[in-house]
């Protein structure tokens, strides 16, 4: 047995991922993670910095990690590329206005070497606010039929209601899993 | 003397022996060692595969037209392939080899590109032919092009907008039935009093100047991005505001305000009063007996200990106590 397979044996028993949640300020990051981890999202104070959440859902151990995504923080998200598995990329379907500043940091993030194996879940956030984009118009506004180089899925959530967020994960997590642990 | 010699001599043969059998066990663990022969092998099979690509390539322009999309799938398969063994071997591979196939791989890809581009002319989005297509835009450098798609989505989403824009000397009202729940824009206003008189979603506000902002309370977060000499009045969740100065907040924050590139911001609580405000309290769900206006987060001032020159509070003196004759009135 050679070391790469000891290694993805060991990775397999533990059965570990690691996911990184990133976006622009103000998308809702921080409340996805909190209503996951079924915490209070009445308290939520903008990210200075990032959070980590550990978590076992359907019999993975998953490491989160939420990374502010104000402007002067972006610039560190590289810090955070190194081994994740899947990214979360939460967008705010009703803010309009910011959606081309969206699609040029989601397709930036993509070009990364260290973020090539990396599976991408994009969560309409917000789906639940009256004037919120429909999830063909985030689509178009995010260009993200040109993304050929990430298995990639859109769905549209609520971190307020809960609605669809574990729908997301579950399918990342499905993903994810097809690519590193079915390997032997 | 002969036998100290002989005995000498039969030592260092010995020795000779053991060093030659030694450096032979050891090449053979090396030869067996399997991380050697995986990136042996990595490499000669990689080289299988970046040769087979590279002839697909390369039959490309002597192809029929109608084959071509069909071809170009299998090429990016068997690029994703290459970059898939080169991810899955990482682990044993040097860093140097992974880098080098990887720059290979994204040659190929470039490549792919490149030809795709020439052979098979794609469509951009469908709605970009609606709007004026200028010739002289192809030729345009690539952020030129972002721009021009930016652009084109702003006018796109203008539609949605739900609010004000380009107003200068106006009083402007909104009242609560519009505004429950919604995402609220106040974008390039000049000299002009907005009153949002109810509990919204989210409040945008943009591009101000010399503005006075009334507002009921913000479910969510309050967002300000450019504004100048402006007084905001606003109740919410968090305050995020961006590139801004030379601004008064009267504010109720039940988390936590942040500025990033602002400065001369001054902050004092919340003090708008009108006959509704209660029940738009409720609607809101904000807690009233939390307010943390007076600790902003500055992003461009992360030295604890020392208070961020950005922001201040303002001082009780200066503090405005009733709104009512400004509501109705242009900012002087």
């Amino acid at each position: 047995m050679g070391f790469l397979t000891m290694l993805k044996k060991l990775r397999q028993k533990e059965k570990e991922m690691r996911i990184l949640m990133l976006g622009l300020d103000n998308a809702g990051k921080t409340t996805i993670l909190k209503r996951f981890n079924g915490e209070p999202i009445d308290t939520i104070s903008p990210t200075l910095g990032f959070n980590i959440k550990t978590l076992e859902h359907k019999g993975y151990k998953l490491n989160i990690w939420d990374v502010g995504g104000q402007k002067s923080l972006r610039s560190y998200w590289k810090n955070y590329f190194e081994s994740t598995d899947g990214v979360a990329w939460v967008v705010d379907s009703a803010d309009a206005r910011r959606l081309a500043a969206c699609a040029h940091e989601l397709h930036a993030l993509l070009r990364e070497e260290r973020l090539a194996s990396a599976t991408l879940l994009v969560f309409a956030n917000k789906s639940d606010l009256p004037g919120a984009l429909t999830l063909q118009e985030i689509r178009e506004a995010l260009d993200l039929d040109s993304i050929k180089s990430h298995h990639w899925r859109v769905v549209r959530c609520s971190a307020v209601t809960g609605e669809n967020l574990l729908e997301g994960m579950d399918w990342m997590l499905d993903d994810i899993a097809s690519r590193i642990f079915a390997l032997d | 003397m002969t036998d100290k010699n002989s005995v000498l001599e039969r030592l260092s043969r010995r020795d000779a022996q053991r060093l030659e059998k030694l450096q032979k066990a050891h090449k053979a663990r090396e030869d067996i060692d399997p991380t050697n022969e995986k990136e042996d092998y990595f490499t000669d099979a990689f080289k299988l595969k970046s040769d087979y690509v590279d002839s697909l390539l390369s039959q490309i322009p002597t192809l029929e037209t109608t084959a071509l999309s069909g071809h170009f799938d299998i090429i990016k398969k068997e690029i994703n392939e290459m970059h898939k063994y080169i991810v899955t071997s990482s682990l044993f591979l040097k860093e140097y080899n992974m880098r080098k196939s990887l720059s290979i791989v994204q040659d190929l890809q470039n490549k792919c590109y490149e030809l795709e581009e020439k052979y098979v002319p794609r469509k951009r989005f469908g709605f970009s032919k609606k709007k004026l297509a200028k010739p002289e835009e192809q030729k345009s450098s690539v952020m030129d092009e972002i721009d021009s798609i930016e652009k084109k989505y702003a006018s796109k989403w203008d539609e949605k907008l739900f609010g004000f824009d380009n107003k200068e000397n106006e009083v402007l009202l909104l009242d609560k039935e519009d505004l429950f729940q919604r995402d609220v824009s106040l974008r390039h206003l000049k000299n002009c009093t907005v009153f949002l008189k109810g509990a919204m979603g989210t409040l945008h506000i943009t591009d101000l100047e010399n503005c006075l902002v009334l507002s009921g309370p913000v479910m969510t977060s309050v967002f300000v991005e450019r504004c100048l000499n402006s007084k905001l009045v606003v109740a919410c969740q968090q305050l995020r505001m961006h590139t801004s100065s030379n601004c008064d907040i009267y504010l109720h924050v039940t988390c936590k305000g942040i500025i990033e590139d602002c400065t001369n911001i001054r902050t004092a609580p919340y003090s708008l009063h009108y006959e509704e405000l209660d029940k738009h309290y409720e609607l809101s769900a904000l807690d009233r007996s939390i307010n943390h206006w007076d600790t902003l987060d500055d992003f461009n001032w992360l030295a604890p200990n020392v208070p961020s020159p950005n922001w201040s509070i303002l001082d009780k003196t200066k503090r405005v106590t009733d709104w009512e004759e400004h509501k109705t009135k242009i900012p002087s």
